[in-house]
């Protein structure tokens, strides 16, 4: 019973940071439009950056949030305005098409800067953990989780109250009338992208004190986003974080319960099965996200 | 007819290449070639239908770890080891079926990926079958019978054999009724089905061709490899990222798409690979990158469109000369 909460716990936080990524994911997905396939690298863009701010200029990985988020906002509206914005018009095959492009060109700048290892940062937390009876609560995975649900509840605000906001989300909803509204349509796919890419970012810095990051991590984390998403429902808020909640437990018991190594089998099993089953997700309303990118 | 005696010339060109060069480095660069035409070729068959996989590997690696470990722990040689790697790939192919009936466009391709990722999880933990990372080797026991050679020369021909079979089953498909039927799924499946077209009996024709080939591709390519471990039969970039490059740079959905696709693509990258590659680890796969995006800027019907586009000019010109002689 006692291993059962732990692990319970550790799920439970780790699932915050995955409905961070997942959510930077959805915003993308939900006024944008695209599928980004190179999602994942995003972040791992963002894990190097913290890695290389905290070995070379001994920044620590939760002060130096304050360099990645803007890093990543200005990067991603890069990818949008120069990638993207170009072939916006393109069937859905070639926007996902670029979207590969980039995840291949990404992993393997990666490689190039960084090699093959893996590499984690070694900070006076990393391994402090703060016990409650007898369940071991992990430091860095708390303040992670804590973090991941203030942002959350940032982002909400933002657009509930705010006039960009409104923005955002009148875009989503139709593009355009929106446009004939006045919105600057092409202003907020910037504004979107980069952040969506910024949340992301975040939960890169606030990954690494406890995980590793190498070139090739970014494909995991694409896929878990996209499971988080599609659990939740394309687009939906809630739904990705109840989503990234519940694939954070499915990993933590999987990881106890049946194999280490079969963590992540697990999921994509899941996955697959949401699609085939519910493709509406879980907590989805409405239509479903199997032709979801194609109109 | 001149189309025909030019590809006999080739044929005839390419079976007598090897009695007057054959250098191993660059028959070596030839066999890696005529094998991606192949595999590209086979994914192109599924491409056909609009559903881009990136999860072929899953494929490649059904096949290959079938034959090899028949090979290896039962003594079975690979030409009986065919049969039952093609029947193992066959039912990964049917678990993926039901995939592709209900989804399409992102999630589909998304779901290839995470198919790929279980099958290569599931072989790196399942160590009595596969001794895991460590990977098993092809005892090498050179002869025909065993599909292991001391030169280069006879896979050459195996994989030209290969590549050709490949290309002439995709020309049969995409003039068939079934590729018609593909393409017209690939602009608008709902339509096509209107339209009286059985969308999941042609869609589960061209899965059976794309995985079929690719089955049997991975068990020649291990025999010529002589090892295998799951990083890399069941690897992504090599078997599942590799061709839907070579196919979408070559041309999408087209039957010489592939081969420009994998004759430019191959060499780059081996010479990426040799040259710069000790230099830089990645920076070959970095420039397919950067390449992918600016073709699909570009060109995004693939390198093939300009050809194909000029072609059509010059045939549409020919008959209007010709028509217009007859009118007069």
């Amino acid at each position: 019973m006692e291993l059962f909460i732990q692990v319970a716990v550790s799920g439970l936080l780790l699932g915050g940071v995955y409905a961070l990524l997942s959510i930077g994911l959805t915003l993308i997905f939900g006024v944008v439009r695209i599928i980004n396939f190179a999602h994942g690298e995003l972040l791992m863009v963002a894990m190097y950056l913290t890695f290389w701010l905290f070995q070379a200029q001994h920044i620590d990985p939760y002060l130096s949030i304050l360099i990645v988020a803007p890093a990543l906002f200005v990067f991603g509206m890069g990818v949008q305005r120069f990638i993207i914005q170009p072939i916006f018009d393109s069937p859905a095959l070639m926007k996902i098409f670029v979207t590969v492009g980039l995840f291949i060109a990404l992993q393997n700048l990666a490689l190039m800067l960084f090699k093959a290892d893996f590499r984690t940062i070694q900070t006076s937390y990393s391994m402090a953990t703060i016990d409650i009876g007898n369940i071991n609560v992990s430091v860095p995975r708390l303040v992670a989780f804590v973090f991941a649900l203030v942002l959350l509840a940032g982002l909400y605000a933002m657009l509930k109250y705010t006039l960009t906001g409104k923005a955002l989300r009148a875009v989503a909803e139709n593009r355009v009338v929106a446009q004939l509204m006045g919105i600057r349509v092409q202003r907020l796919y910037l504004i979107a992208f980069g952040l969506g890419s910024a949340m992301t970012g975040i939960a890169g810095a606030l990954l690494l004190p406890f995980t590793y990051v190498f070139p090739t991590v970014g494909g995991i984390y694409t896929l878990l986003a996209f499971v988080v998403v599609v659990l939740g429902g394309m687009g939906n808020m809630a739904g990705a974080f109840l989503g990234g909640i519940f694939i954070g437990l499915i990993e933590s018991f999987s990881g106890v319960y049946i194999s280490p190594a079969l963590k992540e089998a697990v999921y994509f099993v899941i996955f697959i099965l949401i699609l085939l089953v519910r493709p509406q997700g879980l907590f989805g309303r409405g239509k479903g996200t199997e032709e979801v990118g194609l109109k | 007819m001149k189309r025909r005696i030019f590809l006999l010339l080739l044929l005839l060109g390419l079976v007598l290449l090897p009695v007057f060069y054959s250098a191993p480095y660059f028959l070596h660069i030839i066999i890696l070639i005529f094998f991606y035409i192949a595999l590209t070729e086979a994914w192109n068959i599924m491409a056909l239908c609009g559903k881009v996989s990136l999860g072929h590997s899953a494929f490649f690696g059904l096949g290959a770890y079938t034959s090899a470990i028949l090979c290896i722990k039962a003594g079975v040689i690979p030409w009986i080891g065919i049969f039952p790697a093609l029947f193992v790939t066959f039912l990964g192919a049917a678990a993926l079926a039901i995939p592709l009936l209900r989804l399409r466009g992102p999630m589909f391709t998304l779901a290839t990926i995470a198919f790929s990722e279980v099958l290569r999880r599931i072989a790196m933990v399942w160590r009595e079958m596969t001794a895991g990372a460590e990977g098993l080797t092809i005892p090498f026991t050179p002869g025909w019978e065993n599909l292991v050679f001391t030169t280069k020369v006879p896979y050459y021909y195996i994989f030209l054999v290969l590549a050709g079979g490949s290309v002439y089953i995709m020309h049969r498909i995409y003039h068939s009724a079934t590729g018609h039927h593909l393409r017209a799924i690939a602009s608008d499946e709902e339509a096509a089905q209107a339209l009286g077209i059985n969308t999941n009996r042609v869609q589960l024709v061209g899965l059976f061709w794309s995985s079929g080939i690719t089955g049997l591709l991975g068990v020649f390519f291990t025999q010529y490899s002589y090892m295998i471990e799951p990083e890399w039969a069941f690897s992504q970039t090599l078997f599942a990222l590799q061709p839907a490059l070579n196919g979408i740079i070559g041309g999408l959905g087209t039957i010489w798409g592939p081969v420009i696709g994998a004759i430019l693509m191959t060499p780059l990258g081996e010479f990426l690979r040799s040259y710069l590659g000790a230099l830089q680890q990645g920076l070959n796969f970095f420039i397919y990158g950067l390449v992918l995006i600016g073709v699909v800027m570009v060109l995004p019907g693939g390198i093939v469109s300009p050809i194909l586009s000029f072609l059509r000019h010059r045939d549409f010109k020919a008959r209007q000369a010709s028509s217009g002689k007859e009118a007069v």
